[in-house]
Formats: C-alpha cells, structure tokens, sequence
C-alpha cells in the first residue's frame, strides 16, 4: 500500500487540543484532508460515510473507547482494512498486546514527536 | 445485683425513642457509652475488676468520639474537597488556556508569508512574546497543585489516627463488589497515563511490532 498524502486521515481524540496537535503535524507532513472525531462512536460514524485512508486514534474515550472502536472497524468487512495506528497515554504491555492482537497497525506512546509519527506512518504504508 | 436505676432505663429509651431514626456512627457512639455506664453501675456491686474494665470502656468510647469529632467530616466534605476540586478545574482551564494562545501563535508563525524578512520577523516577535505569557500558567497552576497535595496530606493524616483509634487492619474490609466503571475499566483495559519509567517505551512497542509471530513477541518477556 504506498502513502498517499491526498488520502483523507480521521483523528478520533476527546482532547481538542490533541487534534490539534496532530493536525498540525499532519499539515506538517504533507496531509491536508483531516476529518476529526470526538470518540469511537462518532468515528464509527463517519467512517461509514467516507472511506477514509488512515485512522489516528487514542485509546481512553467515552463511549466508546478507541480500542472497541478497532475491534468494531476490524470486524466489519467494509472498514476492515482501514490502516488504524493507535496513539495513547495507555503504555502498559497488556495494552499494546491487546492493541496488536486486535489488528492495529501501529502504536504510538504519548507523549511522541512530528518523526516518530512520521516514521509510524510510513511504515503503516510499507508494509 | 444491683438493679438498673429508672433513670438509666429511661435515657436509653429515649435516646432510641427520639434519635433511632438515620442513626449515625455518633448515635450508635453515644448509646454505647450509655449502656457501657449502665452496665458499669450494675456491675460495681458485684466486682471491682468488671467496674474497672467498664470504665476503661466508657474511656475508650469517649477517647474515639473525641477521634472522630477532630476528623470533621462536614468540614472535608462540604470544604477541603470541594475547595481541591475547584483547584484541579482551575488548572486545567489555564493549561488549556496557555495551549490554545501557544499553538494559535505557533499556527500564525507557520500560516506567515516570509517574503518580507522585515514584517516576519515583527510578527514572529511578536508571536513568541505570546508564547512567553502563556507559559507563566505554570507558576499559578503549580501553586495550585500544591495546595490539592496539602489537602490530600490533611485527609490522610486524620484518616490515619482514625483508622489507628478505631483499631481498624487493612484486612478487615469486607469484600467490595466491582461497580460498572472499575468494570468497564478492566475490561476496556483503561489504566491511564503510566508514571515516568512505569509503562513500556516507544522501542519497546516498537519492537513488538516488528515481531513475526508469537515466540517473537514471547522473546521479549525473556
């Protein structure tokens, strides 16, 4: 799968100011289509509106969590194959197994900088 | 054996006449100590060692009313923890504050046309001069944050000389049941932000990420 930086990227964070962040970062990198959710469920939401190339997400949002938002994208035939890379404060080892055995792609510690999303996103689309 | 005297009887049963109703741990203190004195008086005709081991009870009773009026509950729970809770809101409106007015100027810089050297570099003064206000958040919130560290060192302390007056063991709790959010917790696998040197690094995640299979990842428990 080779990155494309027209693809439109979904941010799924319940901090503004997270997207923000990461919006910027995006911007940074060359993406300039960025949708944002709130929690899983919007996300889910949207998702079934638009077919988006990557999912960015935390891991502790109410509703719905980022990692019930994975098992239901993962779940669904349509949205399967969404690349998904998680980005979370969650940095014990049974969340990053969990995460990996859910099917993300990747997984992103917080706090983290513009390279390491960068490098996390390249390698998503290398693989 | 000395009879009960009416008067004892009839405190006893107006104290249950007049405050049984929403009985609190004081109430339930004072009728103790009632009937410890009344069984004390009976007692102390018939032997001076039981007379003696009443009194130290009614001392006891005494000693852990004392212990509890100095908890002030109404105090905590109407002042100190309210008073802390205001204290975490106003941090994280001013965090959120100086995050908003450093990424608006951090957005503005990166947003400027630079070719006029001149006026760029007015508006990056002028932006990181921005940048520079928002930062003394930190004095105000860190002066905050000491004062919640204080009230939760009140609360401790006297939850400790209760628990010591009350003779109470760790072990001694009956078993709590798990309310919907500890559940939800444990099954959502939400633990929050590790402390510093507590959780797993990026090259720890990113290692089982580049694990082939199973014993890949095993051999990072080794």
């Amino acid at each position: 799968m080779a990155l494309d930086l027209t693809m439109p990227v979904l941010v799924v964070d319940d901090y503004k100011t997270m997207i923000r962040i990461i919006r910027n970062l995006l911007k940074q990198l060359g993406f300039d289509d960025v949708d944002e959710a709130s929690d899983g469920t919007e996300a889910l939401g949207k998702m079934k509106e638009r077919r988006y190339g990557l999912v960015i997400s935390d891991w502790n949002m109410e509703p719905m969590t980022g990692y019930e938002l994975l098992k239901h994208v993962r779940a669904d035939t349509g949205l399967s194959k969404t690349p998904f890379i998680m980005v979370t404060a969650e940095s014990k080892t049974e969340n990053v197994i969990a995460a990996k055995k859910a099917g993300v792609n990747n997984y992103i510690v917080k706090p983290f900088n513009a390279q390491t999303l960068k490098g996390k996103i390249e390698a998503v689309f290398s693989d | 054996m000395a009879p009960v005297q009416p008067e004892q009887l009839a405190r006893i049963v107006d104290f249950l006449k007049t405050e049984r109703h929403d009985l609190s741990l004081d109430d339930v203190m004072t009728l103790a100590e009632r009937m410890a004195e009344t069984l004390d008086d009976t007692v102390a005709h018939v032997d001076t060692l039981l007379h003696d081991e009443f009194r130290s009870i009614v001392g006891e009773i005494a000693a852990l009313r004392r212990e509890i009026g100095a908890f002030r509950p109404g105090h905590m729970r109407f002042e100190r923890i309210p008073e802390a809770g205001r204290e975490l809101d106003a941090v994280v409106d001013a965090t959120e504050t100086a995050t908003n007015a450093i990424m608006e100027a951090a957005e503005s810089i990166m947003a400027a046309d630079a070719t006029d050297p001149d006026a760029y570099k007015a508006l990056v003064d002028e932006k990181m001069l921005v940048i520079f206000e928002a930062c003394s958040f930190q004095d105000i919130t860190g002066q905050r944050i000491r004062k919640v560290v204080r009230t939760l060192g009140w609360i401790e302390e006297r939850l400790a000389k209760l628990a010591d007056a009350l003779k109470i063991a760790d072990g001694d709790h009956a078993e709590e049941e798990e309310s919907e959010e500890e559940k939800r917790m444990r099954e959502l696998i939400l633990h929050g932000p590790q402390h510093e040197g507590e959780g797993v690094s990026q090259d720890f995640v990113d290692d089982v990420f580049s694990a082939n299979d199973q014993d890949d990842i095993d051999a990072l428990f080794r």
